[in-house]
């Protein structure tokens, strides 16, 4: 299997706080893993390093075979390489579904054209056809989600994070959801899934636990294919 | 609950036979509750005597099949009226054992913590697969989400109990 992100002795200080101690993580192609932990744990600074949100204080972070600390333009890495989504959607309301699934493609220099075709192709992918039309505003919970997913994927990113992508969705919302992500991750993409809640984390072929800035304990789950 | 409320409540959907019983409750709680075809009988038997159900003869290759009465039907109801009561549960062994480490002293009450936290997610992870898989109804797939509910409380609890012992104990 294709490593996508790998994580090698990772710290990471703010000031004189440690967040993360020495972090060793990899995430397969075509594998769903889940981090889970207290807050303050270093989920969220764990998922940033991985993306190039932010960069380590010692260690290395390695994606697609690329070193980040040797990547010049992090900001380009960051729209060609790996999705995002967050518990805060960040929608742009002015905008329609589909244009903002766009806007990260044209910034790419993609043509208005094709970058309209493939927003729709993600669209249909995520469920989320009949609202490409529709402003953000007029989206429930989840359609906001399907389309920050779908805005996330465009493009054949081959990592996503996802940062409590169910937030405050209700429970048959949320694993629609997760459903999402796993049928993306089976197509081969590695997600990388910060979550406190313990059903969703439940979806990924890995659950790590951190603590303290360390990884405590890590349960798999490796049985016969179930999908 | 009863099996004999999971048969009337089929039963009231038409009459049928034994075996029929079976493979239908076993479908609509998602294989989570298994019987033996004797349970069936032995249950249609006193469901019989109590005049909740009859025999409704035989079908075309001549099993016997059975069909709810009147009062069936007015058990079925009250029984669909009534919430189950929290009642009695067996003690808790996890329980029991998290109190016991926390009050012994000996042990490493965050490593019992950890271990069983460890198993409940790999189990709820297996449950997860099985809900992925099943095709089932939807009687099925909510009875695997009641599991999944039940363990993720667990889980929960189990991170409690952690966030708390370490508050006391620093």
């Amino acid at each position: 299997m294709t490593v996508v992100v790998r994580l090698a002795e990772v710290t990471r200080e703010h000031g004189d706080v440690r967040a993360l101690k020495g972090v060793n993580l990899e995430v397969a192609a075509g594998e769903l893993v889940a981090v889970m932990g207290p807050s303050g744990s270093g989920k969220s600074t764990l998922l940033n390093l991985a993306g190039g949100l932010d960069r380590p204080t010692s260690g290395t972070v390695t994606v697609e075979g690329a070193d980040l600390a040797t990547v010049k333009d992090l900001a380009a890495f960051r729209r060609t390489s790996v999705g995002y989504v967050f518990q805060d959607l960040n929608l742009i309301p002015s905008l329609t579904a589909a244009e903002n699934v766009m806007l990260p493609r044209e910034l790419d220099g993609v043509r208005q054209g094709r970058a309209r075709a493939e927003a729709l192709a993600v669209l249909e992918e995520v469920g989320a056809a009949e609202v490409a039309g529709r402003f953000p505003e007029e989206l429930s919970g989840g359609q906001r989600q399907r389309v920050a997913i779908a805005r996330a994927l465009a493009g054949e990113r081959r990592l996503l994070l996802a940062d409590e992508p169910t937030g405050a969705l209700d429970t048959a919302t949320g694993d629609a959801i997760l459903q999402l992500l796993r049928a993306r991750c089976d197509a081969g993409v590695a997600v990388l899934l910060v979550t406190h809640e313990p059903r969703y984390a439940a979806w990924a072929d890995r659950v790590v636990y951190l603590r303290d800035g360390l990884i405590v304990e890590s349960t798999s789950v490796r049985l016969e294919s179930a999908r | 609950m009863s099996i004999r409320h999971g048969l009337l409540a089929l039963l009231d959907r038409g009459p049928r036979y034994g075996y029929q019983l079976r493979v239908e409750f076993e479908a609509a709680t998602g294989g989570t509750w298994p019987l033996n075809i004797g349970q069936v009988y032995t249950t249609l038997a006193r469901l019989e005597r109590d005049g909740l159900v009859e025999p409704g003869g035989a079908d075309e290759q001549g099993r016997a099949v059975y069909a709810i009465t009147g009062a069936g039907r007015e058990e079925l109801e009250r029984w669909f009226g009534t919430p189950v009561a929290p009642g009695d549960r067996p003690r808790d062994e996890l329980v029991i054992k998290i109190a016991m480490a926390v009050a012994g002293g000996a042990v490493d009450v965050a490593e019992v913590i950890q271990a069983q936290r460890a198993a409940t997610m790999r189990a709820l992870q297996e449950l997860t697969r099985t809900k992925r898989a099943a095709t089932g109804g939807l009687a099925e797939r909510l009875v695997i989400d009641s599991s999944i509910f039940k363990a993720e409380a667990e889980q929960r609890w189990l991170d409690h109990c952690e966030a708390v012992s370490k508050e006391k104990s620093s």
